[in-house]
């Protein structure tokens, strides 16, 4: 392990270690996840019975989950991001040797993944009282757990540059609010997207939400190499696009830093 | 001893919007230019202890944060160990250490102790070097009690006496401290300034001090340098600002009917033996005090002379 690579691992370590803490926050994220778990089992249980198609509630329950994994694991990172900026905090982290952006989104991804793995256990308990056993194998399961842990992370970069836009904006609250709610449609949070229509997947295939959230979710009850394959390719894609947004805006962000003295 | 610390010609200018209303500040906002440092030029040599002061928005913080690779400046040079501070940020990183009384560098939540161990990772610092230099700071700043509570829990002199390990813990051998006792109370004040001095001396640290509180500036530093409105006013020894202001004393008497007179002198004029003199044949004395004016009389007439 390279020295600069020590100082990040450090940090994410830190942050995971402090995550378990949270008690609290934790068991908010949980109850919420149970009754949402419980109200959609219901749901698709009775669309299920009256397709006679019973299995898609298994599926979509066990896709449910993953999709909140990967959605209620995201730290606020934006708004760390936000008021560091706004407050003049992110130009002390200038004489220090270390990326501001890097070790902001480092400690995100040490919180991220407490909760990734706390919603992932108790939700597949839950999910498999409820539903029973899931519509993958249990060698699938390493890749699909894999890929949905880093639509996490990219989701939590995502939101990193969310976070940096307080460069340009006096408040981001309605600019992450809308991605989230774009998010919600256009990445299938809510309902696969195979229940859409035809002409709204093809508009959700522009939007990074499509293979951040859907395509690496969908692998929960569609698994193929070639669907994993398609989803590390686009995510790979946008995570270049969205790594290039963020250097642009720290970069303008580091010049731009103007705080007063005194 | 060589300069470790050049400045030449400093200034910094900020474009600040004029007020206006919301209409026009958007579509045709108006700018005025401020001044907060102009064509400043010092040198600091090794290990020297140096109390840089002035009034509210006279360029002191805004110096401080050029020479330590927070700003850029406007125009001029500085150099800061040979290196230009903002051109150079990660490598001078490495031997400047920073507290800015009014900011943080430790993790709010966690215990002390591993925010000093995440900075000795920051810093790529050897581990048995990390636990050694720890050990000593911990030692010198008498904080062995504090390592296991959070920053939060702190009270906020106990967070600075951390703040300022945080800030050594990689062994700067310059050290900027920005207003390190702004709030805390005399007892607080004293035993940081004590540390910082003890330090100082014990590593050959260099030190840049900022502060309203000139005691900060008598008992820990052995140079001034006084700006106003962005522009050096004046830079030598204590010692010499005392002398070269000191044509005035504070005369006190008591009277035997407990009656306590007091005189401002200008020994220009006056010389001190005379206005006791005068004093004694016009009271019946008891006791009587000369006193040199506190350093805060002698700044506050140098801010006015400017």
């Amino acid at each position: 392990m390279t020295k600069d690579s020590q100082k990040y691992w450090a940090l994410f370590s830190t942050s995971f270690k402090q995550a378990w803490h949270n008690k609290a926050n934790l068991s908010g994220i949980l109850f919420f996840l149970f009754i949402l778990i419980f109200i959609y089992n219901r749901l698709w249980e009775i669309i299920g019975i009256q397709d006679n198609n019973a299995h898609i509630n298994n599926h979509f329950i066990w896709y449910l989950l993953f999709a909140e994994m990967v959605i209620l694991s995201r730290p606020r990172v934006e708004r760390i991001i936000f008021d560091d900026i706004q407050s003049g905090t992110m130009a002390y982290y200038l004489n220090k040797p270390i990326s501001f952006f890097l070790m902001r989104y480092v400690e995100a991804l040490g919180n991220m993944s407490v909760t990734f793995l706390i919603t992932g256990a108790f939700g597949s308990l839950v999910t498999l009282f409820v539903t029973g056993a899931p519509p993958f194998t249990l060698w699938q399961f390493p890749l699909i757990f894999i890929a949905c842990f880093l639509s996490a992370a990219i989701n939590t970069l995502l939101f990193t540059g969310v976070g940096l836009c307080g460069l340009w904006l006096n408040s981001i609250r309605t600019l992450a609010m809308a991605v989230e709610r774009l998010a919600f449609i256009f990445g299938g949070a809510i309902f696969p997207l195979s229940i859409y229509p035809e002409w709204f997947v093809h508009i959700a295939q522009w939007t990074p939400f499509y293979s951040i959230y859907y395509l690496s979710i969908k692998l929960v009850y569609d698994f193929s190499w070639s669907n994993l394959l398609t989803a590390a390719a686009l995510n790979l894609l946008w995570t270049l696009i969205i790594v290039s947004f963020i250097l642009f805006a720290y970069g303008k962000l580091s010049k731009k830093v103007n705080i007063y003295g005194g | 001893m060589s300069d470790i610390i050049e400045v030449k010609q400093l200034s910094k200018k900020f474009k600040l919007k004029k007020p206006s209303n919301e209409f026009k500040k958007l579509f045709f906002p108006e700018y005025k230019t401020v001044n907060a440092v102009d064509k400043l030029s010092f040198s600091i040599k090794k290990g020297e202890r140096v109390a840089f002061i002035g009034p509210n928005g006279a360029g002191k913080s805004t110096t401080i944060k050029m020479l330590s690779a927070i700003l850029h400046p406007t125009s001029g040079s500085a150099e800061v160990m040979g290196m230009i501070p903002w051109e150079n940020r990660q490598k001078l990183a490495y031997h400047i250490g920073t507290v800015f009384g009014q900011r943080s560098q430790l993790w709010y939540n966690l215990p002390i102790n591993d925010s000093f161990e995440l900075l000795g990772k920051i810093y790529n610092i050897d581990t048995i070097l990390f636990k050694r230099r720890l050990s000593k700071l911990v030692r010198l700043f008498e904080i062995r009690d504090l390592l296991n509570h959070p920053t939060r829990s702190l009270s906020l002199g106990q967070r600075m006496r951390c703040e300022i390990v945080a800030s050594l813990i990689h062994q700067p051998q310059v050290l900027f401290l920005d207003e390190p006792t702004i709030g805390l109370d005399v007892t607080a004040k004293s035993i940081i300034r004590n540390l910082i001095k003890k330090q100082a001396l014990e590593e050959e640290t260099t030190l840049l001090l900022t502060s309203h509180d000139t005691d900060d500036m008598e008992k820990v530093c052995e140079r001034v340098i006084i700006i106003n409105k962005g522009r050096l006013i004046f830079d030598n020894s204590i010692k010499a600002l005392k002398d070269s202001y000191l044509n005035k004393k504070y005369l006190e008497i008591t009277t035997d009917s407990g009656q306590r007179v007091k005189n401002i002198i200008n020994t220009k004029e006056t010389p001190v033996k005379k206005a006791i003199d005068e004093l004694v044949q016009k009271y019946h004395v008891t006791d009587i005090t000369v006193e040199n004016p506190p350093m805060e009389e002698i700044i506050k007439e140098i801010y006015n002379r400017d």
